[in-house]
């Protein structure tokens, strides 16, 4: 290709971990700056609300984080309608991430804690998002939506990168598939996903019993962890038997259980029903008959917080979260 | 399902029954044989066994329109047709039934009851008290329970 690709990295709700996926490539961001200019990167690069209108031609924009305020969903959607392909990079984006786990709360609830009521806040001149604080700057704290969106709420995707954040490998994989798609050699479907097709517990080397025998759920400091063994049979939560493979395991291998980052795999509809009915199903096969209905549903009811649990990447995924605040 | 209208006053409870094939079903229908009389607000769907019912269907119910889920099976611990299919379901709905209350979801609108097939009067009371209860309720979504 006789041109470089120009590349734009946006930013919305992100904890910066994203960015750090990108430095962390080490040697081959060398390749990737050989292929591509950046030409919009915040937290590299100085930028001005300005710049942003005066940018043009952005081949590829690989969004950052979810959206919480008005000034991301701005930023996001003027970027996205000068990018050709788009590119939601990381859970955040992809599913509304751990930020959207906010939305179990009712948003007054959550501007109460936060600005108000949190031990470590100190908010003398109460401010809350949408006010403008006394400074010589003019500086506005921006506004926030009704809930904590996806980018694909806003913005058509091209591309999913899952992951938390997406692991080393699958970025040099899109970076591959992106030069090849603008030399006219591959083909980008809409929604594709970098990433595995199986389970994480397809690709798992943990030693799985025929049968999982466990009395209740414990949580991580319970108990040792036997680090050849599979989580769920020693009564751990993990999360690995309805999450996407792909990740390359680094929880796994260093003995954690999966936490769901990579999101739902194929043909979950939803992700915390279905688990649900995945893990509580698992407690105490062998006694069943032995014990009243309401010992077997206290058992079941052994899993710490399941909400934030089983949707801790994934609520902005949650269809029964937006019946919950839309109608 | 007809997406529901908001107006309060004509708004009658959607309530979608999982039913399963052996117990449940057969106790609802001997209910409409046995003529007794119990709200039109059901809508029963016969599966094969109670644990079969994915939480995935009752979340799909809840984002159609409905404004409670029944789920019946056979009574423990030695009902089942398939052994411990209702123990699969008494688990699946005890921890359902937490996460729909950190949801903002009254987890009263997903109930579990066992029914067999020879308890139709026993339907037809379970069915009026949980019409009762959603009517209680009100409708699904629109402001955090």
């Amino acid at each position: 290709m006789n041109r470089k690709l120009r590349i734009a990295i946006v930013p919305g709700e992100v904890c910066g971990g994203c960015d750090m996926a990108f430095v962390d490539l080490h040697k081959h961001l060398v390749d990737v700056i050989g292929v591509a200019d950046i030409v919009f990167w915040p937290i590299a690069t100085d930028f001005k609300e300005e710049d942003i209108e005066a940018l043009d031609n952005i081949d590829i924009a690989f969004f950052q984080g979810s959206i919480r305020t008005e000034k991301q969903k701005h930023l996001v959607e003027s970027i996205a309608k000068k990018a050709k392909i788009k590119v939601a990079f990381g859970a955040c984006a992809c599913f509304g991430g751990v930020p959207s786990l906010a939305d179990l709360y009712a948003l007054g609830e959550v501007i109460r804690e936060v600005y108000f009521e949190s031990p470590s806040t100190r908010n003398d001149e109460k401010v809350v998002p949408g006010e403008t604080i006394d400074n010589p700057y003019g500086i506005v704290a921006p506004k926030l939506v009704d809930m904590n969106y996806k980018v694909d709420d806003f913005v058509d995707i091209d591309i999913y990168m899952p992951g938390c954040p997406p692991p080393k490998e699958k970025i040099l994989e899109a970076v591959d598939l992106l030069v090849r798609y603008f030399e006219g050699r591959a083909d980008i479907e809409k929604g594709t996903v970098i990433a595995g097709v199986k389970t994480i517990c397809d690709e798992c080397p943990r030693e799985k019993p025929e049968k999982i025998i466990i009395d209740r759920f414990k949580r991580i400091h319970e108990v040792k962890i036997d680090p050849n063994k599979c989580f769920l049979a020693q009564g751990i939560v993990c999360l690995g038997i309805a999450t996407r493979s792909g990740c390359g395991l680094p929880c796994i291998k260093a003995n954690m259980p999966c936490r769901g980052c990579m999101g739902p795999a194929p043909n979950v509809y939803d992700v915390g029903a279905k688990l649900v009915s995945a893990i509580a199903s698992l407690v105490e096969i062998e006694n069943e008959p032995k014990l009243s209905d309401e010992e077997i549903a206290k058992k079941a009811r052994t899993v710490t917080d399941p909400a934030g649990l089983f949707y801790r990447f994934t609520l902005g995924l949650s269809r029964l979260i937006r019946v919950v605040k839309k109608k | 399902m007809e997406k529901r209208k908001k107006s309060q006053g004509s708004w009658e409870p959607k309530i979608i029954a999982f039913l399963c094939k052996y117990c449940a079903s057969a106790g609802a229908d001997l209910a409409g044989v046995s003529r007794f009389k119990y709200p039109a607000n059901i809508l029963p769907i016969t599966v094969p066994c109670s644990g079969s019912v994915d939480m995935q269907f009752v979340v799909r119910a809840f984002e159609m329109g409905a404004d409670g889920v029944l789920i019946g099976g056979c009574h423990t611990p030695s009902d089942c047709h398939f052994l411990r299919g209702n123990f699969k379901a008494l688990k699946r709905v005890a921890l359902m039934k937490e996460m729909l209350k950190q949801m903002g979801i009254d987890p009263r609108r997903l109930r579990l009851e066992w029914i067999s097939a020879t308890e139709g009067k026993k339907f037809a009371e379970v069915t009026k008290e949980f019409v009762e209860e959603i009517k209680k309720l009100g409708p699904l979504g629109g402001n955090h329970e």
